[in-house]
């Protein structure tokens, strides 16, 4: 049964952001409204809070095992992510960006309503359940930011702008995002053994994660010896970002699928 | 790319070796591999068994620790302990893993597959090569930090040398690992398990003996069907109603009242009444009115048992309602454990609740389906690694490695 109002609370999330960002637009000719876009932001963003506690509660369960449910998440998560990444180093482009993300996720979820069922396999009747999702979802929002600054790099690299200081950001969100991906592998691997009495059992999701880790592994290492070579290293990125794709919902599309344990789509 | 930035106009093989030659070394590797693979086949590549593989690994180490003391300045062991061997051995184990990730590993009958083995790539010649020349340079970057240590290193060390431990403890403790089953019937002790790799029997020092075993289950859920096809339409199967007392639910058109639920019931006539015995199943009976013309049908849907038929419910010429079978929310087996002194104690196990005993750690894993929550049958798994300390003191190397890396990423990039 659909129990809560999802189409009010997005709704109301879609029109603080959105508000939100027309103000953020407005504030590259008037500086001053910028305070503004940011108060709007942070509304919408209590809104999603609210709804995702009320969901978990009304569910008994965390709210993590659909796609639908993922998706929620990354809703939450990337306005955050921008808005650290904001305070940082004031990039209100990229705080752009990552509201205008979180607004298309949950669009697509409003376009594909669930009705949230509480069932949950025993299985994933975990306390590792919700660390290593959490470290994953986290992971893959800010990798996925990283290929966004990517591809400012190669709009820059095109215009001939100078791109160091774009691929810098691109670092630091691949070292923050290589270390929850780093830590959500390792949290299944020790959760696999609680569970199926192996840590490692090359299931496909499982294969597709560790290409992702070494995917980022390579590019890590790749811009730590040849911090000049801008092109190779943002080739890198957005390749890494391709396996992680694949991993994330690819998998289930591919030969191996009918193999893997982690079919969380199928509910 | 793959001429050195120092020397502009190097010739391949002139040393220092670069990307081009680290690339070619791999290339031919992995045709080695590949070619020994297809003439030899995989059954050569025999998994080592304890005290072997220990040995292999100690004196592995000790090769890699001498190579770098006394030989560092060999053009193979620098080119070894430089970026372009590391990084493009990264990129040759992710290609073979890419493979095993596409390709599914299970018996194929397609030529090339079978020939190079490309369907059982964890023990394909091609890749203990490539991950033989990976686990070298990665643990001849690791001595060489390790002899050069300061706490600028930390990170480094527990993130590389946390992955060699745990990448060499697994690949050659793999070997010793025993996994075997055992199924137990309600009061009868057993000790006879089956070991699940090659099927022969095993005798475990201990009998384990089921006292019970318990499953919950979920409520059953409201389904749709095309009456020809017998296919759940609403939703392409997925995200059904709960069955729950007083809910009302809509599809295409008909509206859906569940009047009354009963767990566990028997049918009598026409009608569900309640009881309390083996092989009883849920039901609910149902009100469902059509949109359009506002009639209405009262009746009864159940998703039976093993014991009892199922009854589904017609409510129109296309569609009927049917209840799913309820899912298991939660199974546990109530275990006593007897030992050959004669010690016997109690204990629980569930999924994701394992018990340690003399190394062995106990699974729950099945029960006897058709039964469902009448089982009396409990299907329970023993795992045996003695590899696992060192595996996870790799894991937990790695953990610490990646917290590190999070609170000083930003300074590490910023250095060069």
């Amino acid at each position: 049964m659909t129990w809560i109002n999802f189409p009010l609370y997005s709704g109301l999330v879609a029109v603080f952001f959105l508000i939100g960002l027309a103000v953020l637009g407005y504030s590259y000719k008037k500086p001053a409204t910028f305070k503004i876009a940011t108060i709007l932001f942070a509304i919408g963003w209590g809104v999603l809070v609210l709804f995702v506690v009320q969901l978990w509660l009304e569910l008994e369960r965390p709210p993590m095992r659909t796609l639908g449910e993922t998706r929620l998440w990354y809703a939450l998560f990337l306005p955050v992510i921008g808005g650290l990444t904001y305070l940082r180093w004031r990039y209100k482009w990229f705080l752009a960006y990552s509201v205008l993300m979180a607004l298309l996720f949950l669009g697509i979820n409003y376009m594909n309503p669930e009705t949230y069922s509480k069932t949950l396999m025993p299985a994933l009747q975990s306390p590792w359940f919700v660390p290593h999702v959490l470290v994953y979802l986290l992971s893959y929002a800010v990798l996925a930011a990283s290929s966004i600054v990517a591809i400012k790099g190669w709009y820059d690299h095109y215009k001939k702008q100078p791109i160091q200081s774009t691929l810098a950001l691109a670092d630091n969100l691949v070292y923050i995002g290589f270390a929850f991906l780093t830590l959500g592998l390792l949290f299944g691997a020790l959760w696999a053994k609680e569970a199926w009495g192996h840590y490692w059992t090359w299931d496909p999701k499982e294969i597709w994660a560790f290409l992702t880790w070494m995917g980022y592994l390579i590019y890590i290492h790749y811009r730590h010896f040849h911090p000049q070579k801008n092109k190779q290293a943002l080739t890198i990125l957005a390749l890494a970002f391709v396996v992680l794709l694949v991993c994330w919902f690819g998998v289930n599309y591919l030969p191996v699928a009918k193999t893997s344990v982690h079919t969380y789509t199928q509910y | 790319m793959t001429n050195n930035k120092k020397i502009p106009h190097q010739n391949l093989w002139d040393t220092p070796w670069g990307y081009a030659e680290s690339f070619l070394i791999a290339f031919g590797l992995l045709i080695t591999g590949f070619l020994m693979e297809a003439s030899l086949g995989s059954q050569t590549a025999v998994s080592l068994i304890f005290p072997y593989n220990l040995i292999l690994l100690v004196v592995y180490i000790a090769v890699l620790i001498a190579l770098y003391k006394w030989a560092s300045h060999h053009p193979v062991v620098r080119w070894l302990s430089k970026v372009p061997a590391s990084i493009t051995s990264i990129v040759f184990v992710t290609f073979l893993v890419m493979i095993m990730g596409i390709i599914p590993q299970i018996a194929s009958d397609n030529y090339i597959v079978n020939l190079l083995g490309l369907n059982h790539i964890t023990t394909n010649w091609a890749f203990l090569l490539i991950i033989g020349l990976f686990l070298t340079c990665l643990g001849l970057v690791s001595v060489k930090r390790i002899t050069q240590f300061s706490t600028d290193n930390v990170g480094f060390i527990l993130n590389h040398i946390g992955l060699f431990l745990a990448l060499t403890a697994g690949i050659l403790g793999s070997g010793d690992i025993q996994r075997v089953s055992i199924e137990l019937k309600e009061n009868v002790a057993n000790y006879m398990a089956t070991d699940q790799a090659t099927g022969r029997p095993v005798e475990l020092s201990f009998a384990m003996l089921l006292k019970d075993f318990k499953l919950e289950e979920y409520a059953p859920k409201l389904a749709l069907i095309d009456n020809e096809s017998g296919e759940i339409l609403h939703n392409q199967g997925k995200n059904l109603y709960e069955i729950s007392e007083g809910e009302k639910y809509s599809f295409e058109g008909f509206e859906i009242e569940v009047l009354s639920y009963l767990p566990m019931s028997s049918p009598f006539g026409s009608r569900y009444l309640r009881v309390n015995e083996q092989g009883s199943s849920p039901a609910a009976l149902l009100k469902v009115t059509t949109t359009a013309t506002d009639n209405s049908i009262e009746n009864w849907i159940s998703c039976g048992s093993f014991a009892q038929q199922y009854r589904s419910l017609k409510i129109s010429d296309k569609y009927s309602l049917v209840m799913t079978i309820p899912e298991a929310k939660k199974f546990s087996s109530e275990l006593e454990v007897l030992t050959r002194d004669g010690e016997r104690y109690s204990t629980i196990i569930e999924v994701n609740k394992a018990h340690n005993h003399d190394l062995w750690e106990i699974y729950q894993l099945d029960y006897n389906k058709r039964m469902g929550k009448w089982s009396t049958t409990s299907v329970i798994e023993l795992v045996r690694d003695p590899w696992l300390p060192a595996i996870y003191t790799g894991i937990f190397m790695m953990i610490f490695g990646a917290f590190y890396m999070f609170w000083v990423g930003n300074k590490i990039t910023k250095k060069d």
